[in-house]
């Protein structure tokens, strides 16, 4: 037990200290990574003059909520249409799906690329949204369907008894019940908005940037610890995320969990 | 059309693909105001039955009457029926209050009048009090009861009860059966009762339509199915009874385990083969000379009210009685019965 618990240790310690590493950097007012000076915020206020990084900030918030949003209510519509498919169908739906979650996101990004030169449409906020909202839907689908396969199909059969039709049966019996559902799916699909590197990178044009691509390109430039600062600040937002995802899963499944 | 009668079921098969038919050709009526069960062993065509009268499923032929109307394609939102199923199918989102809203709400029902008949099938189903709970809060009964307040709420002409009682334990069990009847009573609609259970539905119904493999076996009161029962399955099914080959010599008389009987039945032709029917109750114990059976125990168990014997005649037929007396394993006795208790059936095909 005891190794057990100090090899669990180890391993989170290993999985961390390089964002803890990065973090304690960001307060060194030696402007490196290896010696650590005198205590400060400089970066910080770095970060907050720097005009360019705040629209990036806007930029990225901007795309992660619109796609994340968008991506949910396609998501959710997809859900249902495979839920309601005929059984041979689903799987095979289901499969497809699943795909595109574990499918590698240089593939995803160069075929975007490829697509959106083909289609004709410029690369910037139109092709980053896209397909922003095109690899969330997936990640939608996963979080919304078991909880409409765990509903039992008697309450669809029940509110048509009492006289719903199929826009209430969706409206007030199908939509509150995969609810919690709809929540993590949202706020799965808004994380992976958020920190998406890879395909944005394929997609993004000149003028157009969101966080991930713009830290990369800066660490690329050379080291500036505003870098530190800007991921240490995207790490604790993550962070947030992360607990409000928890307390709506909490929430909900106390409130079902005596069924 | 008899104005009584509110749902008519003329010729109805149902068919899934190639199977064999859930239900085969099926024809009845259903009067108003009355308690009505169908019981069968599961797969018998019960449930299918409900479902087309509530519209979640259309007949493959045949017609579905509801007050002389043709209903075959009338969806469910659309029929003056209400279900209470199985699993109650509560809406785990909304508390009690709202979920026996549920009907009310979506029929655009103003807000004070939903308030009062709300109130109303509450107190019907002894919940008051109870409206803010959530569905998680209540008991395996409580819930039984929001399944039924939220169906009689929207005053249906028919109230369908799928197997409502089945996840209950005995004591409850028995509890709901005289509720339910007695709400029936009170509200004077008419109740459609599925079930498994004979006991059941002895106990609650006005009428009992027994089911095998898609086909009604038998229908009727309670009284005559259980002491009249037509054929092998129904006497097998409703009770428990010795059913035993035998020959109807003539009119009133009747030969089993080698012996000929007077009995009350008549209209066979002579010499046909019959089945006979013996209710375990209707046997009675006495001493060896005295009895018009003569049998060896071979088993006793005590039930409480009453001892059940298992016991064998010199033929190797098995004769279960049931008895206050008691007897030893292995002993002789004699079994003594009037002639009522003999009951004939023609013999059923195949079985």
């Amino acid at each position: 037990m005891k190794v057990a618990r100090l090899y669990l240790a180890f391993v989170f310690f290993v999985l961390y200290m390089p964002i803890f590493y990065l973090i304690y950097y960001s307060f060194n007012s030696g402007g490196t990574m290896h010696h650590f000076e005198s205590f400060t915020l400089d970066w910080y206020k770095d970060v907050f003059d720097d005009t360019r990084l705040l629209v990036i900030v806007l930029h990225t918030v901007i795309v992660a909520l619109l796609s994340s949003s968008l991506a949910t209510i396609i998501g959710v519509l997809g859900a249902i249409a495979i839920y309601y498919a005929k059984h041979r169908w689903k799987q095979t739906l289901l499969t497809l799906n699943n795909i595109l979650i574990v499918s590698p996101d240089v593939i995803i990004g160069a075929s975007f690329l490829i697509l959106f030169t083909i289609a004709g449409i410029q690369l910037g906020f139109t092709s980053v949204l896209l397909s922003h909202i095109a690899f969330s839907i997936p990640i939608v689908v996963l979080m919304v369907l078991p909880k409409l396969q765990e509903m039992s199909p008697t309450l669809i059969d029940a509110a048509r008894d009492l006289g719903a039709n199929e826009w209430n049966v969706l409206t007030k019996v199908v939509l509150p019940y995969v609810t919690p559902g709809i929540f993590a799916g949202f706020f799965m699909a808004l994380t992976y908005s958020l920190d998406d590197f890879a395909v944005t990178f394929f997609v993004t044009g000149n003028g157009f940037s969101t966080l991930s691509v713009e830290i990369y390109s800066r660490a690329r430039q050379g080291i500036s610890l505003s870098v530190n600062a800007l991921s240490t600040l995207l790490f604790l937002f993550t962070l947030l995320l992360v607990v409000v995802y928890y307390i709506i899963t909490q929430r909900t499944s106390a409130k079902g969990g005596q069924k | 059309m008899d104005d009584r009668v509110i749902i008519r079921f003329n010729h109805v098969t149902k068919q899934y693909d190639d199977d064999l038919p859930v239900l085969d050709d099926v024809s009845f009526d259903i009067e108003r105001g009355k308690f009505y069960t169908l019981l069968g062993p599961s797969g018998c065509g019960k449930t299918t039955i409900l479902r087309l009268i509530a519209g979640f499923i259309e007949p493959t032929k045949g017609d579905i009457y509801f007050h002389g109307q043709r209903i075959n394609h009338v969806p469910s939102n659309k029929r003056r029926v209400n279900t209470v199923f199985q699993d109650y199918a509560l809406f785990p989102h909304l508390n009690v209050f709202e979920n026996v809203a549920f009907g009310l709400r979506i029929k655009k029902i103003p807000k004070a009048d939903i308030e009062r008949k709300v109130k109303e099938a509450l107190r019907f189903v002894n919940l008051e009090g109870y409206e803010q709970r959530a569905i998680h809060e209540m008991s395996g009964g409580q819930r039984q009861r929001v399944a039924i307040a939220r169906a009689i709420v929207n005053e249906p002409d028919v109230l369908l009860l799928d197997e409502p009682l089945s996840a209950l334990d005995l004591k409850l069990r028995t509890e709901m059966q005289y509720e339910l009847r007695e709400l029936q009573r009170r509200l004077g609609i008419t109740f459609i009762f599925v079930t498994h259970d004979q006991e059941e539905a002895l106990a609650m119904s006005d009428e009992i339509f027994v089911l095998n493999k898609g086909k009604i076996e038998q229908r009727g009161t309670p009284k005559d199915i259980y002491d009249e029962p037509v054929n092998r399955f129904v006497a097998d099914f409703i009770g428990e009874s010795n059913i035993i080959v035998g020959t109807m010599i003539d009119d009133f008389v009747v030969e089993f385990a080698n012996q000929q009987f007077t009995c009350v039945d008549y209209g066979f032709s002579k010499n046909e083969q019959v089945d006979i029917v013996i209710r375990p109750e209707d046997l009675e114990l006495t001493t060896a000379e005295l009895g018009k059976l003569r049998v060896r125990v071979d088993s006793v168990l005590f039930r409480g009210v009453h001892y059940e014997l298992c016991c064998y005649d010199a033929y190797g037929n098995e004769w279960l009685v049931h008895s206050t007396k008691k007897a030893e394993i292995g002993e002789e006795i004699g079994l003594h019965f009037e002639p009522e208790a003999i009951h004939v059936m023609k013999r059923s095909g195949g079985e």
